[in-house]
């Protein structure tokens, strides 16, 4: 296993090395420059345009400053921002990262659970009309033109009926006098949600050695309710209830890009979970399952969807690496100031030191994924874990 | 002793395929005693696993049982809903599938497949008693101990076809169904697994249905036993009249066709021919076109097919019985 893991690890530097001289040099084949626009105001004194460029070394040879970005690079600093100077890259990112983590691991989740769920009750339905139907929609909602939807759905729900607001993640208005910044309350909801997933999680894996099936499932069904106590505690009291009306604001705001998205991304998860499992319920351990006298939902559940998981759960992460990059076109729908509208600009204006940063931190997320992708593949599928042991 | 555990009467199931009807099991009837072992013999495509697969009412969504009953102890099973069957299976009758190779889900262990089924059928076990029988059920089918905690694939195909009667064993059936359960082993391991079989079936004096294309391990497994051809029984009876003295002719041609049971070297008549297709209307005996001394009277398709008693609750096809 140690063996398997310093292996990835060289392999990963390696390609993150490539990935990172490659884009560096894709970037300066970019015609112009962040400050070409100087050149346009009159009023500029002659070398102030050179003068710039030196300041930021963009005056030396793209060789040396190629060696120059990997070594600082390495040594953990990025630079600063052409665009909003004082600031390093860094602190950009800090400041974009959790409005989209949290806009796209709650849509991803309701995705992927949506999805598997569809999925699996089509394949079990099989030949019934609500099959038909469902299959219909989610290959629509799987090959629609994803901005034209995005924009009949605000049209509709922010424009025609009113209930949802168009764009933006809060009302400025509200948030003028709010004693803290809009990213501690984003920084905020994220722990609060990873805490209450984690939670239940727990209480799932404490409770899989149960032999009783009744008893289990009340168990589960109780710490949940305990979880939602708690949490109308949490935003009950002290700091948070301070927090809480902000919080909501921001919660409000996601509702329509959220409900969008989902309803977009489940259909990739839920086609692929019913082609799948289609394909298992023929294997002849679903028949033993059968004549053991197991129930319907158990052999579905237990039997079936777990085998059929497997695919499902790679597809999975693979789009989880997609969600930054998938973020610039919803983010610039939605007008949600995250990470992907960061790119956007920093790749328009080429402000290198935040695209750079930007663009590195997609490829590191994309390999971690990848890595951990392989670590849960092989803990689902036994067949697996045997030989990465070996 | 002489009670029946099971009873089957008059079953008729057919397939719906596009082509038409496949008359897969045609007025069948038997009965298995209690205790006994039961060998239902035929060549392959007769409708061996179509009779086993009714029994537990597990038949591939195309099929039909237009008519019949089938009691297992007195309860009629047919027409019972999904969820009262539920309690006959495993518990009433289980089954060893044909391929049972594949019949654990890879990713789940062994144990837990097998304590999954218990769970079931006795709710209000404790997981230690559950583990002390799944140990047990392995040491009476020869497995270690370890087995419980591994998955499918790290055990060779023997040892997962021990496991599966262990797991057919779980639940204290009234009836156990063997389905062709050593044809996809190589013939040494065969050997040793119908050896455990048989020592399991006396060992707790199981009623069985034992199921195979081979006439030889029928003669060695069974007490009592039944020829299939064409979705019908032909021939059935205490299976050492049917060794001694064979009424009907598909019967002499199983056993001609078998090296011999007692020993001698015969030179092996192989038995020529396909059996029919069961899509087309049955028309007189359908072994006919293959005996090998039919009387105009069988070529004619006059006689019907039907079973008569020769001997004490031995019973052949008429047509054969009648040409002698
Ligand atoms: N699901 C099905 N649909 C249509 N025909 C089937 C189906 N299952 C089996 N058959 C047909 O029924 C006949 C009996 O098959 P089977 O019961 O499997 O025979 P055996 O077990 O004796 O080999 C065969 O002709 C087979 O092709
Ligand atoms: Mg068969």
């Amino acid at each position: 296993m140690a063996k398997y893991l310093i292996n990835r690890a060289l392999q990963m530097f390696l390609v993150f090395f490539i990935f990172l001289t490659s884009s560096y040099l894709l970037f300066n084949a970019m015609p112009g420059n962040a400050f070409q626009s100087l050149l346009l105001n009159p009023n500029l004194p002659p070398d102030a345009y050179e003068k710039t460029l030196a300041l930021y070394g963009l005056d030396k040879p793209l060789f040396e400053r190629l060696q120059l970005y990997i070594i600082n690079f390495f040594k953990g600093d990025f630079g600063y921002s052409y665009i909003y100077f004082p600031k390093s890259p860094v602190e950009l990112i800090a400041e974009r990262l959790p409005r989209t983590l949290m806009l796209f691991s709650i849509v991803n989740i309701f995705a992927f659970y949506t999805g598997f769920l569809v999925g699996k009750i089509l394949a079990w339905r099989r030949g019934s009309k609500s099959e038909t139907w469902i299959t219909i929609t989610s290959v629509f909602s799987y090959t629609v033109f994803y901005p034209w939807f995005a924009l009949l759905m605000l049209y509709f729900f922010g424009l025609k009926l009113g209930w949802l607001p168009i764009g933006k993640f809060l009302y400025p208005e509200k948030w003028y006098d709010a004693p803290f910044d809009s990213d501690v309350i984003f920084v905020n909801m994220i722990w609060f949600t990873v805490i209450i997933t984690l939670v239940q999680f727990i209480a799932y894996v404490l409770t899989r050695n149960i032999e009783s099936i009744s008893i289990r499932r009340n168990l589960r069904f109780t710490s949940f309710v305990l979880i939602l106590i708690g949490s109308y505690f949490y935003w009950g009291t002290g700091e948070a209830l301070v927090r809480r009306p902000y919080a909501a604001d921001i919660a409000y705001h996601m509702i329509l890009p959220v409900f969008t998205v989902t309803l977009l991304a489940f259909a990739g998860t839920a086609l692929l979970t019913r082609t799948t499992m289609m394909e298992v319920l023929k294997e002849d351990y679903i028949l033993t399952a059968r004549a053991k006298g197991l129930s319907q939902k158990r052999i579905r559940d237990r039997h079936a969807a777990r085998t059929a998981l497997l695919p499902v759960v790679t597809s999975f992460i693979f789009t989880i690496v997609t969600i930054i990059d998938g973020s610039v076109l919803t983010e610039q729908i939605f007008s949600w100031p995250g990470m992907g509208q960061l790119i956007l600009q920093a790749v328009l204006r080429e402000d290198i030191p935040v695209a750079m940063a930007t663009f590195s931190f997609l490829g590191i997320f994309a390999l971690v994924a990848h890595f951990l992708a392989d670590i849960s593949y092989a803990y689902l599928d036994p067949r697996i874990r045997i030989k990465s042991q070996g | 002793m002489d009670e029946n555990i099971l009873e089957v009467k008059n079953l008729n199931m057919h397939y719906e395929t596009i082509s038409g009807d496949v008359a897969a099991v045609k007025d069948i009837t038997f009965h298995v005693k209690k205790g006994e072992s039961f060998g239902l013999v035929g060549e392959s495509g007769c409708g061996k696993t179509s009779v086993a697969m009714s029994l537990v009412q597990l038949q591939a969504d195309n099929a039909k049982i237009s008519s019949g009953s089938i009691t297992l102890d007195g309860q009629e099973l047919i027409g019972l809903s999904e969820n009262e069957l539920r309690s006959v299976r495993w518990d009433g009758i289980s089954i060893v599938f044909q391929g049972a190779m594949n019949a654990w889900n890879p990713v789940i262990k062994i144990g837990e497949q097998i304590r999954e089924a218990i769970r079931e059928h006795y709710p209000n076990n404790t997981k230690l008693q559950n583990i002390e029988k799944i140990k047990e059920l392995f040491e009476m089918v020869g497995l270690s101990e370890t087995i419980i905690d591994r998955f499918p694939h790290e055990l060779s195909g023997g040892m997962k076809q021990r496991a599966v009667i262990a797991l057919a064993l779980s639940c204290n059936p009234k009836l156990v169904i063997a389905d062709e359960p050593t044809t996809a082993l190589d013939v040494v391991i065969q050997d040793q697994i119908l050896n455990e079989i048989k020592k399991v079936q006396d060992l707790l004096g199981l009623s069985l249905i034992y199921i195979s294309h081979d006439i030889a391990v029928i003669a060695e497994m069974t007490e009592r036993m039944a020829v299939m051809y064409a979705g019908r029984i032909v021939e059935s009876g205490p299976t050492k009249d049917i060794f001694a003295n064979p009424r009907h002719s598909y019967t002499r041609a199983l056993l001609e066709s078998t090296p011999s049971v007692v020993g001698d070297k015969v030179k092996l008549n192989s038995l020529d021919g396909e059996p029919p297709s069961l899509i087309d209307e049955e028309f007189g005996c359908s072994f006919s076109p293959r005996c090998s001394n039919p009387t105009e009277n069988c070529k004619s398709g006059k006689s019907e097919m039907g079973l008569i008693e020769v001997a004490e609750d031995h019973f052949a096809d008429k047509c054969c019985v009648e040409c002698g």
